[in-house]
């Protein structure tokens, strides 16, 4: 499986390029996203949604979401309808 | 040999034939085209569209108004062919966001990018997101672009709007595709060449599918007026669509 290439700026361990992760928002409220080291993923604290990153490419299809515990693990089980999270 | 295009329809629309023999590049402002002896190797787009695909893309990119440094984005990106022109236009200090649906045409985007031996590819992020529900803040891109893929979203109006949300103000959109076009000869021509040149060829390669619903998928597609009126309607203070190789293939330019 190809990894995505990673730029000069992309901090150590991080599993995704700084800049980008910088500029993506949650595409559900349009808020910012939070890194997760710990599970790789991108955090939407607004809606309580969590974004898998894989081989570098980070996931946000609406649908790509999981419903995070109140102890901010993300479930394995649910996954987020846009329609339900919509404002 | 070079030609002086002056940016009217007549003109643009019998630009790219000549593309099947020789290579063409398109300066910033898209008035020249200056015609070259290399031609790098065929692909299946090449095939599809008798190696006008190259210059159709290449028009779509300057028409888009990326110059150094921007950071532009590119929608349904698919495997990257307009996102590694924009990568070549914006430079080292610009910046390229590829986003599509399909995390397998991301991985193929990838691989490319890794596989090529120009560093500037280097300024390029892919994302796997919905057209329709854009991963970007407001009033963030200097340039988009979006390549045979407003034909296929569910809600035209709703990505005209996300991407008229993430675009700064005074910047552009440009959107290539098929052209739905109203002229009967035209029409019949686009068919023509989808069932006797598109779909066997692509039947050999075994994507049939993929391309049999082409023809139906054009006769629901929006006209260059339609598109340009939802462009207006969303927002964007001008918007103008350009029909290329006779008709066949269109492109709307519309500005924040």
């Amino acid at each position: 499986m190809a990894r995505a290439s990673f730029t000069i700026l992309k901090d150590a361990g991080n599993g995704l390029c700084k800049t980008l992760s910088e500029i993506l928002v949650c595409p559900l409220s349009k808020q910012p996203l939070r890194y997760c080291e710990e599970t790789n993923s991108l955090i939407s604290d607004a809606i309580g949604v969590s974004f898998p990153i894989k081989d570098g490419i980070p996931c946000l299809v609406p649908n790509d979401g999981k419903i995070m515990e109140a102890d901010d693990t993300p479930k394995t089980d649910d996954s987020v309808d846009s329609s339900s999270t919509k404002n | 040999m070079r030609l002086s295009i002056q940016k009217d329809t007549r003109t643009w629309k019998w630009l790219p034939f000549s593309s099947l023999f020789l290579q063409h590049t398109v300066s910033d402002t898209g008035r020249f085209v200056v015609l070259t002896s290399a031609k790098p190797s065929l692909t299946l787009n090449d095939l599809l569209s008798l190696g006008q695909h190259r210059v159709w893309k290449r028009m779509a990119v300057s028409w888009s108004g990326a110059k150094m440094g921007d950071q532009v984005l590119d929608l349904c990106c698919g495997s990257g062919d307009l996102s590694f022109l924009l990568s070549e236009k914006v430079g080292s200090n610009g910046k390229v966001t590829g986003l599509d649906f399909s995390q397998e045409q991301l991985s193929v985007a990838s691989l490319r990018q890794n596989m090529s031996l120009k560093t500037c590819y280097k300024n390029i992020d892919w994302v796997e997101g919905d057209a329709l529900d854009l991963p970007f803040p407001d009033g963030y891109f200097d340039a988009i672009t979006m390549g045979y893929g407003l034909r296929n979203v569910v809600d035209k109006y709703r990505a005209m709007q996300e991407m008229f949300r993430v675009l700064k103000p005074g910047s552009r959109i440009s959107v290539l595709d098929f052209n739905k076009s109203t002229q009967p000869f035209t029409a019949s021509t686009q068919e023509w060449m989808i069932d006797n040149v598109v779909v066997p060829v692509a039947t050999s390669y075994g994507l049939a599918k993929e391309y049999e619903y082409l023809k139906s998928s054009i006769r629901e597609f929006l006209t260059g007026k339609e598109l340009e009126k939802v462009a207006l309607q969303v927002g964007f203070s001008s918007a103008r669509h350009y029909e290329i190789s006779g008709g066949i293939m269109g492109n709307l330019v519309a500005k924040r």
